[in-house]
């Protein structure tokens, strides 16, 4: 990954979770642009009329593919890797029935693609922390997040850890 | 065959074995008998047969040696001296009279002088009197005459048979001479007895043995197998005739000069033989009676030390397999190999009712954690779209906040406002009412999704409902096992110092109850004992579990009181003590609540009471259990 990343680069993201209220929520944490122009019209008017100190927050870009099962998420990733453009993020939920879990996703992926910040997202895991660590090393590229969680503090996260690599 | 030995029971192959055992046994006693025991009767008459031929020969021995002995009397006499030489021949009328032969048992009587002349010679042939022609063997010239009359020697004298023209007989030949043994010889006297009928039954009156004798040309065969006849009427090889009733004993009689004469024969009865044959079969009988006794002895015991208790081993298992009752004990007090299997196999299946015990709480537990987790699972995905919508009114709420509307307007109200921040400001106005009509759908939005994952929640909720309403199974308990399970959950540290004592009747009740509940209840309350006495700050204490069973309206019920030295309670606190949240220790609960413990009792049938006399005074806690039927 690159060190210095210009915003405007977007950052693929590759979420994978069974339960699809929350891939939509997912989506409306990731792709918010349009409500994102409103408020900075609204922050810029408001600086030059009442000289006000408020930053509009810079967002990031986000380039959004999401899928239901383990197997298809390591599909899109490899495919994705091939086509020379590997995903930055892949959120893998851990239980996602019937197909294989996340954690078991992750180790594959990880298998082909080294730099790729995998995170974990769960209500609950069978797979304590420190075996997930073993199988989808190393741990500086593994995260992990309980749910329920705000998933617009999860993508300042995101933006946060790619912006670090 | 391999099917059939293995469907047979051990009581059947057992007796086949002991059936086997003792036939090959009887078999080979049987064999003994036979071939070693009933050859020696056998033998031993022989040896008796034998013995009754020697006897007889020995008979007829002596006879011949009596005839010589009274030969001899009459050749060494002086009046027989004299007659001989002539100068006495009145002895003739004082000694050689007819009754004189009949005295002596004689058939001839002779005597002759120094030169083989007869002087005075008779044959008794029964009626009457003879002349010695008859005899045949005494004729003058003859070679037997010369050798019966022909003596050298003063103490010479010639004994044995003779065969004569009236029969086998005992001839003596003696020489006279005087009495004082002194010579010369001056002739010779001969005597003879007659082997006859007469004899022959005196023979057998005196030995007591069926003898008889036969003429050697009767029997050639017979004659033929006796190989060496020996001297005199004495020892020669003997041949025996064996038949059912008897054995015939031959032997052979020779003459004066070593010829065969007379066949002897000896009739021995096979007593021995048939005592023999007799003992053998009253040894089988006695010994087949015996082995069918040992037999059934050998059995019974059998039956009874080994085959009943693997019987009564093998059904104890069969009813185990069938009631999956792992708490039945066979308790044999039988001090051997199978009292040991009996009382391992107790140990055994004490220890699967423990394992059974243990995976049923450890079933219950991962049963609990599996539904914990799913539920986790799935109330935290429900309530991941619910906090980001709220996230989203949150974040939009502080945006409207931050708008600066009511400046706006009062600025351009002002007049003072130049046109082009006045224009802006109406930019700002119209910007920040777009966003709020935005955010007013996006309100409606967000909270039709927060209910809509809060309704999500609820539905979750209610579906654990149906498994908290699932009533639990219900089984017949021994209080004693389960207050042992549940002293087991009490660290060490917290019972230091205290006394734990089972009184009354807790080992006797069984009560039905859940046994995982029960036992967390009962571990529970008994926690609750001794971290009252710790927080008393005494320095020991006693803890007492007793229980009875007695009537609550119709039902049967056990009241389990635990009693405790501890630092009691005041009748407020009594009122608050089974509400839900309560707690004693500030805190510091280190157990399940007394309101949890009140429901799990409740739903095994049951109820909790507790009594103090005030603080400092300890506690009692009574727990009403149903107790089991016929229990």
């Amino acid at each position: 990954m690159n060190t210095q990343r210009h915003s405007d680069v977007p950052i693929r993201i590759l979420i994978a979770d069974d339960d699809e209220r929350i891939l939509e929520c997912y989506q409306e944490a990731f792709d918010n642009a349009d409500e994102c122009g409103e408020v900075r019209t609204l922050h810029a008017l408001d600086a030059e009329l009442f000289e006000s100190d408020t930053e509009v927050p810079e967002k990031p870009v986000f380039e959004v593919v999401s899928c239901r099962q383990g197997d298809d998420a390591i599909s899109l990733a490899r495919e994705a890797a091939s086509d020379g453009h590997p995903f930055d993020v892949v959120i893998l939920d851990v239980r996602m029935p019937p197909g294989i879990d996340g954690v078991e996703a992750g180790s594959r992926i990880r298998e082909f693609d080294e730099e790729v910040e995998i995170v974990f997202v769960t209500g609950y895991s069978d797979v304590p922390r420190d075996e997930m660590e073993r199988r989808v090393p190393p741990p500086m590229r593994l995260h992990y997040f309980n749910k329920p969680l705000s998933f617009i503090k999860l993508a300042k996260h995101v933006a946060g850890i790619v912006k670090a690599h | 065959m391999a099917d059939r030995a293995a469907a047979r029971s051990i009581q059947e192959k057992v007796s086949i074995t002991l059936f086997g055992v003792i036939g090959a046994l009887a078999l080979f006693i049987f064999i003994v008998l036979s071939e070693v025991v009933a050859p020696a009767f056998d033998e031993l008459e022989l040896k008796e047969a034998e013995t009754n031929l020697k006897r007889a020969e020995k008979a007829i021995a002596n006879d011949l040696e009596n005839l010589s002995a009274i030969t001899g009397d009459w050749g060494l006499w002086d009046d027989a001296y004299d007659y001989v030489t002539g100068e006495y021949p009145a002895f003739e009328d004082s000694n050689l009279a007819r009754p004189t032969l009949a005295n002596l048992d004689l058939v001839l009587l002779a005597y002759y002088d120094a030169n083989g002349g007869l002087i005075w010679g008779q044959v008794d042939a029964g009626e009457s009197s003879a002349d010695l022609d008859v005899i045949g063997v005494l004729d003058p010239g003859t070679e037997t005459a010369e050798f019966l009359l022909t003596h050298t020697e003063l103490d010479g004298h010639i004994d044995g048979l003779l065969d004569t023209g009236i029969g086998p007989m005992l001839i003596s030949s003696w020489p006279v001479i005087r009495s004082d043994s002194t010579g010369p010889i001056a002739g010779t006297v001969i005597m003879g007895q007659i082997l006859g009928d007469n004899r022959l039954q005196r023979l057998r009156e005196r030995t007591e043995v069926m003898l008889s004798w036969r003429a050697t040309d009767a029997d050639p065969t017979t004659l033929s197998l006796l190989e060496n006849p020996l001297n005199g009427v004495g020892k020669g090889t003997m041949h025996h005739e064996s038949s059912a009733g008897e054995i015939v004993s031959s032997g052979l009689l020779v003459d004066l000069f070593n010829q065969p004469l007379l066949l002897l024969d000896v009739s021995t009865p096979r007593r021995i033989s048939a005592l023999g044959q007799s003992t053998v079969n009253g040894a089988m009988l006695l010994l087949t009676i015996a082995g069918v006794i040992v037999a059934i002895v050998a059995w019974m015991l059998l039956r009874t030390i080994i085959v009943l208790p693997l019987e009564a081993l093998a059904k104890h298992i069969t009813g185990i397999r069938k009631s999956g009752d792992l708490s039945k004990q066979l308790n044999d007090d039988r001090n051997d190999e199978i009292g040991a299997l009996a009382n391992e196999f107790d140990k055994l299946t004490g220890e699967l009712e423990e394992t059974r015990k243990l995976l049923l709480d450890q079933s219950f537990k991962a049963g609990k954690a599996d539904n914990a987790a799913e539920v986790l699972h799935n109330i935290r995905n429900a309530m991941t779209p619910l906090i980001n919508s709220i996230d989203r009114l949150g974040r939009d709420a502080r945006v409207t906040d931050d708008l600066k509307v009511r400046q706006a307007v009062e600025e351009l109200a002002g007049n003072e406002c130049p046109p082009d921040r006045a224009g802006k400001l109406l930019q700002y106005i119209e910007s920040a009412f777009a966003f709020v009509e935005g955010e007013n759908g996006k309100l409606g939005e967000n909270v039709r999704v927060a209910s809509k994952q809060a309704r999500q929640v609820e539905a979750i909720l209610t579906d654990q409902e149906k498994y908290a309403n699932v009533a639990p199974v219900l089984e017949d308990l021994q209080l004693g096992e389960v207050l042992d399970e549940a002293v087991l959950v009490i660290p060490e540290s917290t019972a230091a110092g205290v006394e734990l004592e089972f009184v009354n009747g807790v080992d006797q009740c069984i009560v039905r109850g859940h046994r995982v509940g029960l036992m967390q209840v009962l571990g529970n309350l008994i926690l609750n004992a001794y971290e009252s006495i710790q927080r008393s700050q005494a320095q020991s204490g006693c803890i007492e579990l007793s229980a009875v069973t007695e009537s609550v309206g119709d039902q049967s019920m056990v009241r389990l009181t635990i009693r405790d030295t501890g630092c009691g309670f005041d009748d407020n606190f009594k009122q608050k003590i089974f509400q839900r949240g309560f707690s004693s220790k500030q805190g510091q609960s280190s157990g399940l609540g007394l309101h949890w413990c009140a429901n799990a009792l409740a739903g095994m049938g049951g109820r909790i009471q507790a009594e103090s006399g005030g603080p400092g005074q300890g506690a009692e806690f009574h727990v009403l259990l149903p107790a089991a039927q016929g229990g």
